[in-house]
């Protein structure tokens, strides 16, 4: 009896040192995904040019009329927003949306060229490998992209002193990248079926600008289309993390972290049945 | 011990059909018509440990879907294998640290990067041990003589010095079986014979078991042992490689140097001989074996002419491959 018990807990032992194995493996391939993403990202700077560029100029466009719909005033607050916080809340959300790469035409891209054997012949998941190098890339330009943001907004409204909104901004931003690839992906690995998946991303972009909160906080939406919102996963990619970042009481932070967690594994969940579904479909071309 | 076993590996997929112009492009909109293609139609395969095999066919015969079902890419519409002890459909990833692979017109260095980048990323994603990794690394760099690419930007590499690179790339983890498709696609023949003779050494020190596609006949002759050649996703033939040269294709082509100078209507007639030329000394000529033997082709110059030297040689393989898609 004893043996019995010490052999299964043994065992137990056994698959919590497998998994813990497991996931120390899968940490480490994907750390080097990253460093080599990394890497090849220096290669692009016009397109580091280009993006900051287009957001001094939407961050200009923004100032400039939000500072006339506040009436120049900054001591005014729209539901809960003063102009200060609205900007600032523009520059992290605008960050946020730049700093994600195609992913969705990525993969598209890598089933129609056929590239997406070379992936698959590797010991590290397709999805994981994806989404290292998604992480490393968006979490350099979402840096670069403050800081080009700063230079519009600070002059205007003055520094971004949100103490431990940027705790909060910065823990939240993880889960809003990983949500934003994750929807992105399950629209990308449709082309395991589909030829084209670019109909599907446009209509994704637009909801995530709009519902999302990139251009106006969720708060200053009509009560109807806040409780859509509520629902959907858009929000917990832009708004929560540039919401917080400007409230920075953080006493929303748990629940935030909460709404983004319940998100990922619902999507997860979801990325996963269709990898695994598109990967008994898929027809590589090309030979 | 097999490193390979498939049985009745057969993959089809559905293709749109699409009529010509807009209107066709509309129809098959609205109301779209699928055809079946069978890619792989129904394949046995058997693949020895060590072995060196030839997989060969016109394009379109389903070369790169098997291996592609093989490696675990692709699942089969029916049928089962075995790789190395795996299903690959079923346990691609475990799988993957035992096999390589190499698709000749794909690269999977990264562009902007030196090789030794992606080394290092192969080392990290295969999980080598840091010293093996260093190791195993110096060894192949060494054998491939790439010490003087490795700090280059792959992108500034020419085609014959990035194909040794991603070859040794997919060796870094010591691989059981290694995959080559079309591994020396484009490459010069200086080049070729380079690349065959690192997979060879590689085969004979490792005992790494080699299935290779190719359109090349060089490839096929100095790398592989036996030949499988497909047609239309069935398997047409399966040989060894000198067995095809000997009975299939049963030709000679000798070459004579004569002692003086012949013009072509000196030259003794010998029923089934061929495409006969005459360089000045040298006579070139093909025959056929099963109507004439080389003994009775050179009796007629033995005697007659002076004979410096002689060499009888085997056809090239496209020949081969030629001659047996005609006689099936």
């Amino acid at each position: 009896m004893d043996r019995t018990m010490g052999d299964s807990s043994r065992t137990e032992a056994g698959k919590a040192v497998a998994i813990w194995g497991a996931g120390a493996a899968a940490f480490a391939k994907s750390a080097a995904v990253a460093r080599i993403t990394l890497r090849q990202m220096m290669f692009y700077k016009t397109d580091f040019l280009l993006r900051c560029a287009f957001l001094l100029m939407i961050l200009y466009v923004f100032s400039q009329l939000w500072s006339a719909a506040y009436g120049g005033g900054e001591t005014g607050s729209v539901a809960g927003f003063t102009l200060k916080q609205l900007l600032w809340y523009l520059v992290f959300t605008e960050a946020l949306t730049l700093a994600a790469p195609p992913i969705c035409s990525r993969i598209e891209q890598e089933v129609k060229n056929g590239d997406v054997a070379m992936r698959l012949v590797r010991p590290i998941s397709y999805v994981l490998y994806h989404y290292a190098s998604f992480l490393a890339e968006a979490a350099l330009r979402f840096a670069i992209h403050l800081l080009a943001g700063s230079l519009v907004v600070w002059p205007i409204v003055g520094a971004p002193n949100f103490g431990y909104g940027w705790a909060a901004l910065l823990s939240l931003s993880l889960g809003a990248l990983t949500v934003t690839f994750l929807m992105a992906a399950a629209i990308g690995l449709c082309a395991f079926w589909i030829e084209e998946t670019r109909g599907l991303e446009f209509v994704l972009q637009k909801l995530q600008f709009t519902l999302g909160g990139m251009l106006l906080p969720i708060d200053l939406m009509p009560d109807w289309l806040q409780r859509i919102c509520a629902w959907l996963p858009f929000r917990a990619a832009m708004y929560l993390p540039a919401r917080a970042a400007v409230h920075s009481g953080g006493d929303h932070l748990l629940r935030d972290l909460g709404v983004q967690a319940v998100w990922l594994a619902v999507l997860g969940a979801i990325v996963a049945v269709i990898f695994r579904r598109g990967a008994v479909k898929l027809h590589v071309n090309g030979g | 011990m097999e490193a390979l076993r498939a049985r009745g590996l057969t993959k089809a997929f559905r293709v749109k059909r699409k009529d010509q112009g807009l209107g066709g492009s509309l129809r098959s909109w609205l109301r779209p018509e699928w055809e079946e293609k069978i890619a792989v139609a129904n394949i046995d395969l058997d693949v020895g440990r060590g072995e060196t095999v030839a997989f060969l066919g016109p394009n379109g015969a389903g070369k790169s879907t098997t291996i592609k079902m093989l490696t675990g890419i692709l699942h089969p519409s029916s049928g089962e294998a075995t790789v190395v002890g795996f299903t690959p459909w079923r346990e691609r990833a475990k799988l993957a640290y035992r096999i390589g692979t190499v698709f000749g017109q794909k690269s999977q260095l990264w562009y902007h990067l030196p090789p030794l980048d992606t080394f290092e990323l192969i080392g990290r994603i295969y999980e080598m041990k840091r010293d093996d990794y260093a190791k195993r690394r110096e060894d192949l760099i060494e054998r491939f003589e790439l010490g003087p690419y490795l700090r280059t930007p792959v992108r500034k590499l020419s085609l014959g010095e990035r194909m040794r690179c991603e070859i040794a790339a997919s060796l870094l983890h010591r691989p059981e079986l290694l995959f080559l498709d079309e591994p020396t696609i484009g490459l010069d023949v200086v080049v070729k014979q380079r690349i065959r003779e690192l997979i060879r050494e590689r085969n004979r020190s490792e005992e790494t078991t080699v299935f290779l596609t190719s359109h090349d006949a060089g490839d096929v002759e100095e790398l592989c042992s036996r030949v499988l050649v497909i047609h239309h996703g069935g398997l047409l033939l399966d040989e060894p490689v000198e067995r095809i040269k000997r009975d299939v294709l049963s030709r000679k082509t000798i070459t004579i140097t004569l002692a003086a100078e012949v013009s072509p209507e000196e030259l003794p007639c010998v029923q089934g001989t061929e495409n006969v030329a005459v360089a000045g000394r040298q006579v070139r000529l093909e025959v056929d074996l099963r109507r004439a033997g080389v003994e009775e082709v050179l009796s007629g110059f033995i005697g007659r002419f002076g004979i410096e030297d002689l060499t009888v040689e085997d056809p090239p393989m496209e020949e081969i491959i030629k001659h047996i898609y005609g006689e099936r």
